[in-house]
This record gives C-alpha cells, structure tokens and sequence, in this order.
C-alpha cells in the first residue's frame, strides 16, 4: 500500500505547525521524517494517522481517498500508530496490554477471556518482531525500550500494513533503541511500510531508506539515505551552515586548578557499589553508562536526595555530607534533573519565579521582586532563553527554551560544582548549541562539571574527562575525552 | 488583582500552538467568575428582599462571615500546597474552649492560649504529614475527630460561657460603627495577602503545590515549609474560634461542626484549585462572601430551609465546574 499525502496544513491558533509538507510513503520502504524540535514532525505522522484532521490538504491510500475520522478509522484501513509518550499501563500483563483496546475478542461464551488464546497471538506477534518480551513477564520491571517494543506489537495486532512510530527513542537508552531498530529492521525484512519521526541522525541513516527534512512546518524535501551526508541533513534541518562542531573548543593546556569535588568509595541504594572520582575547577568530567549503571544514584547522592550506603564525599577540601537538596544547593551544588517536565522546572510559574527559586533574592521574610527581575534578565540575555518577557509563563516554551530555563536556575545560585544529568534530551540543535556554549563558558570560569548522558557524541565533545560506569561500578576512565571513539565507550558500558 | 499569583501564561500569547487566543479570553471570564457570581447573588436578593441591600445587614454579613474568613485564609495557604485540612472545625472548637476556659483570669490577653492551641494543632497536622508522611486528608481526618473529641472530653457536652467584660469589650464592642472581629478579619486579610504575595515562605508554598518533586530537587525545604503553613493555618483557626465563642459568650462542644466543609468551599469557589500552586487571598474573601451571603440571602428571601442546602451544594460544583482548569489537570479522579 502507498499512502501520500500532498499539501497537508495544520494550524493551531496563530501557530502554523504544519505548512504545506507533502510525503510519500512507499510499500515496503522505512521512512524517517527528521527536523528541529517544532518542525512539524509529529503532527504530520499524527495527521497520517487519524489522530488530527488535517485543515487542508490530500491523503491517498493506493490512490482511493484516506480521510480517516480516527486513530481506530485508520487502523481499520491499515496504517497504525505507535504514540511518542509510553501508554503500557503496568498493572496488566504483556498481552493484556497489547489487546488492550480489543479483549473482547477473546472472550469465551460465558464472557470471560481466554486467556491462553489471547497469550499465543500476543506470543506470535512478538516473535514476529524478534522482540526478546516473555509473554508472562511483569510489565512493571520492564524497561523503556521492551515497553515500546510491546506497543509497537500492540500497533501490529490490527495487521496494518503501515506502521507510524512517533519519535519512538527520544527517551531510550542506547540499549533499548537498539532494540527498537532492530525490530524496525525485522519488519522492513517482511514487506511492511514504516515511517518514523527521530532526533537522533544515526538512527535515521541506520534504518531508513528515505528521508524527509521539515523545518519550521515546512517541506525542505525527500531524499534517499544513500545520497545524503550527515552534515548536508543538519544543515537542511536547521536551515544555515552549521559551525564545524557544535561543540565548543575545550581551552587549551592541561587544568592544573584544585579539585573541587571528591568521591571516596561512594554507594548509593543498591544502584552504586563503591565508585571514587573528583573533578577539578574549570573541568568538564563526563559520565557514560546505561539506565541503572549508577550516575543517577551518585547524583542523587551528590544532591543530597539519597544517602550514603558507604563511602564519603568531600566538597572544596573539607567533608561534604548533604542531608537534602537544601543542604547541597547551600553549599553551592546545583544539580539539573534529567526529567526536565517533573524535576526540573514547574512549567506553569513564570520564567522569573523559576530562575529564582532555588535562591529568590530578599529583604528579612520579604521576597525582594526587583532584584529577581535583575537577576532574571540577567540570566535571560547570559543563555539566549527566548522571550517576551520575564513573566510568560513557561508554558509558552519550547523544549530547548525549557532546558535553558533550568540551566539558568542552577547558575542562578552561582554553583561551584553543576551536576548536569541529560541535558539535552529532547532539545533541538540550536538550543544545544548555546547549552554547550554557556556550559563551557562557566566551566573556563572556575566552574567544576559532572556531566551524564546517553548521547555518546554529546559526551565525547564535551567532557575534558570520561568515566564509564556498568553496574554500580566504574569500568573505565578515559583521560582525554577528545581521543575517545563511541566504540570504545559502548564496550565498557554493556 | 493580585501580582503574580494566577497563572500568568494568559498575558502572554502562546507561542508553542496551544490555542492562545481564544483560551486567554477563556482564562478572562474564569478568573471574573467569583466576582460576577457574587454580584449576581447581591441583585438577586435584592430584588428577593428589601431588607437585603441594608447597611445593617451590611454588617451582620460580615460578622457571619469572618470566622469563616479567618479560617479560609489559612486554608488558601494549605490548599495552595496542594494539601487539605479537614480538621479547621474542631480547632475552632478547641480555641474556643481554650478561650472560654481563661477569659476569667486572662480577660482580652485569652487571645493567647486561643492561638496557641490552635497552633499547636495545626503543628501535629504539619507534622504529621511532613515527617510522618501520612497524607493530608487522611492525617487531618483522623485529627478532626481526636480534637473534637478532646472539647466533649473535657465539656462533657455542656457549653462553657464566657462572661469577662473586658473580654467581650474588646472583641465584640463597635468602633465607629465596625464591629471589631471584623477589623480583626481584615487586618488577617491584609497580612494574609502580604504573606502570599510578597515573601519568599509565600512563594515556596507556591511552589510546593506546583511541583513538589521539583520543590524538593531545587533545596526548597519542603518539610519545614508544610509544618509552618499548618501553623499559621492552626493559629488562625485559634482566632476563628476565639472570635466565635466571644460572639456565641460560649464555647460548646458543636461549635464548628462542618466548618471545614465552608471553608474549603470559599476558598475553592474563590478560584484557588485542589490541585494546587495557584491561590489568591482576594479570590479567598470573595468566596467567604459568595458562602456567607448565600445563606444570608436565602434566609432573608425566605428560601425554604429545607431547599437550602441543596443550593448551596450546587453552587460549590457550579463554581467548580466553570473555573477550573482542565488543560493543567489532565486527568480528574
């Protein structure tokens, strides 16, 4: 089956999220549909799938119109969607959850389900996926990418004979995308047509055998993977020449500054088991390693959100032992949360009352307003956060604004050492660009930098120093991060 | 209107392409609500009795109402957090048997125990839930009935009267015509909405209630914020129930039952959501109004008493249902 769609518009209020993007997707190819944060990418596959009506514009299905009034409508003429956010709802079982709209079908006369009818076909499409999932497992101990596996077989279970992954790996570990591509390859290898929306260009060009660059709602144009380079796709996403590395230079000579934060021996809960590091003032240490494998329990430790199991920690040459948030933010530790929406910022204050929060500046008992409109605006111009003004409420933000919001909170207390977990998940290249800009502009200022991430390019460009922790434990140290190659880094980490 | 309390992404158009335009005149009307309620209540009633639009009723009106006033404003702090109290009730009753029980020696100075009492039960509550991690509703349910309990415990039901002159002077007594536990509402009133909008412990209960995990990872202290906001909530009761028994000259073992049911009606009719990080003290007053001239009103209009309850039920969802705020909850249990 071709399903095309030519023209298609899509406004929402004043915003035109989708103008005039036109896209082809042909019987058994794998389609990606790259672009900035914004671009246009996740309306466009939600309108393919019946989840939006489009305002204007044409969609064939093997030439016969394709309007479909739903998501159901269009699965019911064969093109399924998997959705970006995780919809497993854990307290149901592996099968359950795949047939999750559709248990009817397998209820017996007296109206109960079998059961063992409903495990054999959710065992068949699993194994037609080459998804490793045990059809008896426990969904709650499953991770993000077996989770995504099984909505991708909850999609199959109406056979369609599209299949629309929205933006499927944005929040999976390197493990779990591979395990994503690999059942995205698994189903190319049987015929079936798949488009998919990515940030991530290695994917892209691991999987698909076309591509179509948005940007700014717009169609750039459709290429195959085979003609196009890297560099050439990034600078049609982003629409001007790229600078040579959106990475900043490192400053030159070795950093001889004192150590800021040590690490002796430190554990944490049953993640961390006995891991010694420090950094020093002005350096950037990266932190590579899988979900679980330990750096978000030594943040939480380093934060003062979990205790020590064992170990000590020192802080700028004396003890440091933080009994909470409070008291590590007072001593002049500033952490960014990898879960930007419920850690990081709380998106219905203004921009001001979040820049300010972890220290609001004030008279006694009184907060003092006119210096936190300083300090804001302050902060405003230091990272390129784009506003009107103080005052919008942070829900009028993009990702990337939103990230720098919370960059400009921990700055906001004048840290000496910033502890950065992912920081730019799910930020579009212009913003990272200025993250890593204001990053390494403090850390030439004294700042000291531990830095964890699941973008392998992100870290090796940069950490001045690498560590690769598996397990609770540290694998590897890597003394000139520049020299690293992913590949080695990936050995140490699974 | 308050300074930055509400939301404040209606200022602002929407640049992410949710629907700006329309939803701010949306926002507009919602936040307008309280008050075109209570104009509508005050012309209803007006054309329903004559005796309604009087000065005099005027001032019985804002007697009925502040206990209730002084109640919500600490309410508004807690539900603001993202909390509830269910035990406001019982803490009048306390303070005010706390009140009965010294105005003889103390005189006008009984104020002290009253607000301490209170205190003192607002600090089990907040400490309940801050270290011992019960929630709120459970925490207060439980407490609602254990200091309700210690009023029959030590009234064995009976009232216990208030007789002190000078107490009564002080807190009953009119100047210029105001009754004085009215002067006391506003000036709370005023500290209340100074609190809120203008210091740094107003900002963190905010900030709780519009993200606590956030609150925690930022180094607000989040324990200690919860505790002092179920004091001061304890210690407004103590003058609620102060206020209470100094115009009943008694303190009785029902005072304030269902007191908490009015007061976390005032304070949500007044636009402060139960989901929290939002709350306005002049939102508070105008739903102290919205209740305590509801039944005013109805009484005044000759509503039947029987029909009344039912009314003033489906104002409360009413209110409810026009301002809340869908698109911030999701998801509604």
């Amino acid at each position: 089956m071709t399903l095309a769609a030519s023209d298609l518009r899509k406004s929402y209020g004043q915003t035109r999220a989708v103008d005039g993007v036109s896209v082809v997707l042909r019987p058994g190819m794998v389609h990606a549909i790259v672009g900035e944060n914004g671009a246009g990418k996740s309306t466009t596959l939600r309108m393919l799938a019946g989840a939006e009506p489009p305002d204007s514009g044409v969609m064939t299905l093997d030439e016969a119109s394709y309007a479909p009034p739903s998501v159901v409508g269009a699965a019911a003429l064969g093109v399924s969607l998997v959705y970006q956010e995780i919809t497993i709802n854990r307290s149901l079982t592996v099968a359950e959850n795949i047939f999750i709209d559709r248990l009817r079908q397998f209820a017996g006369p007296l109206g109960f389900i079998d059961r063992r009818r409903m495990e054999a076909a959710a065992r068949a499409i699993l194994e037609r996926i080459g998804a490793q999932i045990s059809i008896s497992a426990d969904t709650g101990r499953l991770n993000l990418g077996e989770l995504k596996c099984i909505e991708i077989a909850r999609a199959l279970s109406t056979n369609p004979k599209i299949l629309l992954l929205d933006e499927s790996t944005a929040y999976l570990d390197h493990r779990e995308v591979q395990a994503v591509l690999r059942v995205i390859s698994e189903l190319k290898g049987q015929g079936m047509t798949v488009a998919f929306v990515s940030h991530h260009l290695d994917e892209v060009l691991a999987v698909a055998d076309e591509l179509t660059i948005l940007k700014d709602g717009q169609y750039v144009g459709t290429y195959r993977t085979t003609e196009i380079e890297p560099n050439e796709i990034h600078r049609r996403m982003v629409g001007r020449e790229l600078a040579r590395s959106i990475y900043p230079p490192r400053p030159p000579g070795v950093p001889s500054k004192p150590v800021v934060f040590e690490a002796c021996e430190v554990a944490v809960g049953r993640e961390l088991g006995g891991v010694s590091l420090n950094v020093r003032a002005g350096e950037i240490l990266g932190l590579a390693g899988l979900k679980g494998a330990g750096a978000e329990a030594l943040f939480a430790a380093i934060c003062g959100d979990l205790p020590l199991r064992g170990g000590s920690m020192t802080l700028a040459g004396s003890s440091y032992a933080p009994s909470s948030p409070t008291s590590a933010w007072g001593q002049g530790v500033a952490y960014l949360p990898g879960d930007r929406h419920n850690e990081g910022l709380i998106a219905d204050f203004s921009i001001l009352d979040n820049l300010v929060m972890a220290r609001p500046p004030h008279h006694g008992p009184f907060f003092d307003r006119a210096a936190a409109t300083a300090i804001a605006g302050d902060l405003i111009a230091q990272i390129g956060i784009k506003t009107q003004s103080v005052d919008s409420s942070c829900r009028s933000l993009s990702g990337g604004n939103l990230q720098k919001v919370v960059i400009g909170k921990c700055l906001a207390v004048q840290p000496r050492l910033l502890l950065l977990n992912n920081p730019t998940r799910g930020v579009d290249i212009g913003a990272r660009t200025e993250i890593y800009r204001i990053v390494r502009q403090k850390a030439a200022q004294g700042l000291a930098v531990i830095l964890s991430s699941e973008d392998m390019p992100e870290l090796i460009g940069m950490s001045d120093r690498l560590l690769v922790l598996r397990q609770g434990q540290i694998t590897h140290r890597i003394e000139t991060a520049a020299d690293a190659t992913e590949h080695d880094i990936i050995g140490h980490m699974a | 209107m308050e300074t930055n309390v509400t939301s404040i992404a209606t200022k602002t158009p929407n640049a992410t392409g949710e629907p700006g335009v329309n939803a701010s005149r949306f926002e507009f009307v919602k936040r307008g609500f309280p008050l075109a309620m209570l104009v509508l209540l005050i012309v209803t009633f007006s054309i329903a009795s004559p005796r309604f639009l009087t000065f005099s009723n005027f001032l019985i009106v804002l007697q009925q109402g502040t206990v209730l006033l002084v109640a919500a404003l600490g309410m508004t702090f807690v539900i603001m957090a993202g909390s509830i109290d269910l035990s406001v009730g019982s803490i009048v009753a306390l303070a005010a048997l706390a009140t009965a029980l010294t105005a003889d020696s103390l005189g006008a100075a009984a104020i002290i125990p009253a607000i301490a009492v209170g205190a003192a039960a607002g600090l089990v509550n907040g400490v309940l839930l801050a270290k011992g991690k019960v929630p709120s509703f459970i925490a207060t349910m439980g407490a609602m009935v254990v200091y309700r309990g210690i009023v029959l415990l030590f009234t064995r039901g009976a009232p216990v009267s208030i007789e002190d002159e000078q107490f009564l002077n002080v807190y009953t007594n009119r100047t210029l015509g105001i009754p004085h536990s009215v002067i006391i509402g506003l000036v709370l009133m005023v500290v209340a909405y100074g609190i809120i909008n203008r210091t740094v412990f107003g900002r963190e209960v905010r900030a709780i209630g519009g993200g606590e995990r956030v609150a925690i990872l930022t180094g607000i202290q989040v324990a200690r914020v919860k505790i002092y906001m179920y004091v001061l909530l304890g210690a407004l009761c103590g003058i609620a129930g102060l206020l209470q028994g100094a115009r009943a000259m008694a303190a009785t073992a029902q005072l304030g039952e269902g007191l908490e049911l009015d007061v976390i009606a005032a304070v949500v009719v007044g636009g402060t959501p139960l989901t929290g990080g939002v709350g306005s003290v002049v939102g508070t007053m105008l739903g102290v109004l919205i209740i305590t001239l509801l039944s005013n009103g109805m009484n005044m209009a000759g509503v039947d008493p029987y029909l009344q309850n039912i009314v003033k039920g489906t104002v409360l969802v009413c209110a409810v249902f026009v301002t809340i705020d869908r698109r911030k909850i999701g998801i509604i249990k």
